[in-house]
């Protein structure tokens, strides 16, 4: 007992310079290889994924409870805009159904290819990123349900970001948000080209568009497909400001409110590489087969 | 010393280890989903409140180990440059060791102002370091707001401690 206090000392005496030491070494590395502690994070995330999950419930609980006291304060406006809504959406549906049968008579003509057939699986955001460093989200869907790095996450609205570290039962989504996250995209119009980037505010900004662009509010944005992440077409924003010749797109999907995403596979496999082996895909939880 | 009253009671080992879990506690707190606009961006940093409290009450109840592994589940969670919280929360805690004897008897509101200024020292750290580590400026408003919250929240994560503090560790 009496040797075991002066070793017990010492190590008291050089833990912190020591544990100090490693914290900027763990720095310094992952700064030079930023694939070096991906195997430690994706390995982390899923011995937390089942916790993290379950305690993410009771809080969509109590999410869902404050909105809905919310919904029913405004039931009444509400109803009036829907019905508003629903009367314009039905002439929609009828110009779409027109458009629809229209472009499958084309494409037959033509003899176009047809797109690959698109899978998905849901997966609900069990983690958000605290603080300011970075605009990343886990969810509880990994490898053992299909999930690749380089897919898209999307919701009902549009584009959410790709999917950059896979786990086994769970994965890790970069926002578009994100200081690291770039995507090719285009304006839906004249179908310009520009790099959608984000630097950690909720509005990310359009680079390299082409010098005498129109681009103006209100624009919408899509991918493009340049790259071949993501496929073209699928909606991401809208330009929401034009300042001193920076553009900045407010994104359609509720980054700040997200709780299940949509992880698609086109089938594309891209140009990112895939430094974790996918293992085979399964037929997990949620995984879902939809024609084009 | 006291050890003999805690070791009737039976449970001092599990006792001492009550910084250390509500630590671990908050730490899941801050990272759990709440949707609530822009909340993930200036997320209150519970973790460093927890820290000033124990090291300030009882410091040799939450080792640098302790304060260091608790750090690096932030940075693995969070998905933040791995090291960064482990060493903020490292030097926070040997700050606050060296002033601790100006809190340790005083009534909450000083104890409360001390934690200010730590959080401010706290944020205005981290984003220098994730400015330099990302080769851009952080968004300055974010870690101002980060700041306020972190200091409204701390008479609530305070108060929380301090009555786990009085049902679990009297004895110890």
């Amino acid at each position: 007992m009496r040797l075991a206090v002066p070793v017990k000392a010492i190590g008291q005496r050089f833990a912190l310079p020591i544990l100090v030491l490693a914290s900027v070494t763990m720095i310094v590395l992952g700064k030079a290889d930023t694939l070096l502690f991906e195997r430690v994070r994706t390995a982390f995330a899923d011995v937390a994924a089942p916790l993290l999950g379950a305690l993410s419930q009771p809080v969509a609980a109590f999410d869902s409870v404050v909105e809905r006291a919310h919904d029913v304060l405004g039931l009444y406006s509400e109803n009036a805009r829907l019905r508003e809504d629903n009367a314009r959406l039905l002439q929609w549906e009828q110009v779409a159904q027109q458009l629809g049968t229209e472009n499958a008579r084309l494409r037959e003509l033509l003899k176009l290819t047809p797109d690959p057939a698109v899978s998905f699986v849901s997966a609900r955001v069990i983690a958000n990123s605290g603080g300011s460093f970075v605009r990343s989200v886990l969810v509880d869907a990994g490898s053992r349900d299909g999930v690749l790095r380089g897919q898209a996450a999307i919701t009902g609205e549009g584009l959410v970001g790709r999917i950059t570290d896979v786990g086994d039962r769970a994965a890790r989504v970069l926002l578009l948000t994100d200081l690291n996250s770039r995507v090719p995209v285009a304006l839906d119009g004249s179908r310009e080209r520009a790099v959608l980037a984000g630097d950690n505010s909720d509005r990310p900004r359009l680079l390299y568009l082409p010098l005498r662009s129109e681009v103006k509010v209100g624009d919408r944005i899509v991918t493009s497909g340049n790259g071949g992440i993501f496929p073209p077409g699928l909606p991401v924003g809208v330009v929401a400001a034009i300042e001193d010749g920076i553009v900045r797109v407010e994104p359609f999907a509720e980054l700040s409110r997200l709780d299940f995403l949509r992880i698609v596979n086109y089938g594309l496999n891209g140009v990112l590489p895939q430094p974790v082996m996918p293992r085979p895909a399964k037929p997990g939880r949620g995984a879902a087969r939809e024609a084009p | 010393m006291r050890t003999g009253t805690a070791a009737r009671r039976g449970d001092w080992s599990a006792a001492k280890s009550v910084p250390t879990a509500t630590t671990f506690l908050l730490l899941i707190a801050a990272v759990l989903p709440f949707r609530v606009p822009d909340y993930a961006t200036v997320t209150p940093l519970f973790v460093l409140a927890a820290i000033y409290y124990w090291t300030i009450y009882r410091p040799e109840l939450l080792p640098p180990l302790a304060v260091f592994v608790s750090g690096l589940t932030l940075d693995l969670l969070t998905g933040a440059p791995l090291g960064v919280s482990s060493l903020l929360l490292l030097l926070a805690r040997t700050l606050v060791l060296t002033q601790r004897r100006f809190f340790v008897d005083r009534l909450f509101p000083f104890v409360w102002g001390g934690f200010t200024l730590l959080a401010a020292a706290a944020i205005a750290f981290l984003w220098l370091l994730g400015s330099l580590l990302e080769g851009a400026m952080l968004d300055m408003r974010a870690a101002a707001l980060q700041w306020v919250l972190t200091v409204a929240c701390f008479p609530a994560v305070g108060y929380l401690l301090m009555r786990i503090q009085r049902a679990f560790m009297s004895a110890v």
